[in-house]
């Protein structure tokens, strides 16, 4: 049998059940039984995710392109996946034309396949961080920011748009009772995964102000709210109950810190 | 939901404030391609509520976007790297700091060879590399690129208002 392809296989240090296969050459129907055996190979080691990097290879052959969906299957009941990296553009065409993009996941590079196995198996959490200065101006962009990372990440419309409601509440409040001046910088800190985000918002506090904002916290005062219509303020926070899942406020005279952690509903 | 006004600015009575320039804005995100389309538009809509008109904020919105994708691509060495993207928003311009947490020999050796190509002397076949630091040139009054003993490299930007028209039409 007259087989066409080489193989190298690289594992990735910190992500245990991850596997690199580096084919090179092209991948005609004689590589059926080899694609086989080394997908084998790998569940056999326990790894349950193949990033099949395909830069060196011209060819894909349907042949082939079905074993690929037949492994993927096995590892997919696994709990992992098979993705594709490093196609060239005529492939990317083929492979689309094929409609294999429906079904494989497709890479541009080794460490986007990475990242996406860190965060869809592994339900890493990733960190953005925005320090900002207490400008009421500058809110509107930053629940942008936080809404279109949600977005990227998968979150849905409906979540999105609830996570931006309770970023703008929060980093208002902070601008609202925190000290002001170009200097007195607000710390914006957004943890996401998979199933859920938290928000926290830290700010160093105006004495002056500080009084106002612990009366607001005190529950008795969140129900004022319910009952007269009339009053106009202080909203924030019920509302921010509304939306998320946890809410905590931790004020002292050095900063107030509010905390939120939404889950995903979508 | 707090009401909005026509900018989107959320309206809050008496508390509103406006803004003092210079003043701050710093972002860290991790080293993945998929944060630079949402930093960049933050970046944008930042300018455009300083005053700045669409004009500047897109061109600068180019800026943000060729720099992180550097500091991406050739600064990142593992997956849990993160770029630190420092701005500073002066009445008449901006400046762009970006850090990143260092990326392998090859990397480097490539960033070096496009800082020091000036594009007319790049041949069309190997115009991969550099193109993008380049067109922050173009769009810039000024870039520094700055690797230090421990190969961590940091990219210093300044973009000042274009012209007259360009601060009168960001006054109306």
């Amino acid at each position: 049998m007259g087989s066409s392809v080489n193989i190298e296989i690289r594992e990735v240090p910190r992500s245990d059940g991850v596997v690199i296969l580096h084919f090179i050459g092209d991948l005609i129907s004689d590589s059926v039984k080899q694609i086989n055996e080394c997908i084998s190979g790998v569940i056999a080691k326990s790894k349950n995710y193949a990033i099949v990097d395909l830069s060196e290879s011209n060819t894909i052959s349907s042949a082939a392109l079905g074993e690929f969906m037949g492994c993927r299957k096995r590892l997919v009941e696994k709990g992992g996946d098979l993705v594709f990296t490093g196609l060239k553009l005529e492939m990317r065409t083929k492979l689309n034309l094929m409609g294999a993009t429906k079904i494989f996941r497709i890479h541009s590079d080794i460490r986007t396949a990475i990242n996406a196995y860190k965060w869809d198996i592994e339900r890493q959490p990733e960190k953005i961080h925005v320090s900002f200065p207490p400008f009421l101006k500058v809110v509107p962009p930053l629940r942008q920011l936080v809404s279109r990372i949600a977005r990227q990440k998968g979150y849905g419309n409906r979540d999105s748009f609830r996570i931006e409601t309770i970023v703008d509440e929060i980093c208002n409040n902070a601008v609202e009772h925190g000290k002001s001046g170009p200097d007195e910088m607000i710390d914006l800190i957004v943890i996401i995964d998979p199933d859920k985000i938290e928000i926290d918002v830290r700010n160093m506090s105006d004495p002056e102000k500080i009084e106002s904002l612990t009366a607001q916290l005190l529950p008795e005062n969140s129900k004022h709210h319910k009952s007269k219509p009339d009053v106009k303020r202080g909203r924030g926070l019920t509302l921010i109950k509304m939306l998320s899942d946890e809410l905590s406020v931790e004020c002292t005279e050095q900063g107030t810190s509010v905390r939120v952690k939404k889950v995903r509903e979508e | 939901m707090a009401k909005t006004d026509d900018t989107g600015n959320t309206k809050r009575g008496y508390t509103s404030r406006g803004i003092t320039f210079p003043y701050s804005v710093n972002v860290s995100f991790p080293g993945h391609l998929e944060y630079i389309p949402a930093i960049r538009k933050f970046i944008a809509e930042l300018l455009q509520v300083s005053n700045f008109n669409s004009k500047f904020a897109y061109r600068s919105e180019i800026i943000v976007d060729e720099i992180c994708n550097n500091a991406v691509t050739y600064g990142c060495r593992n997956e849990n790297s993160t770029i630190e993207l420092s701005n500073t928003i002066f009445e008449d311009r901006i400046e762009f700091d970006i850090q990143d947490q260092g990326g392998t020999r090859e990397d480097l050796k490539r960033l070096k060879r496009a800082i020091n190509t000036k594009i007319e002397e790049t041949p069309e076949t190997t115009r991969q590399g550099g193109l993008g630091l380049e067109i922050v040139r173009t769009l810039s009054e000024r870039l520094d690129v700055v690797i230090d003993e421990k190969n961590l490299t940091s990219v210093h930007v300044v973009r000042k208002r274009e012209d007259e028209r360009d601060e009168s039409e960001a006054s109306t």
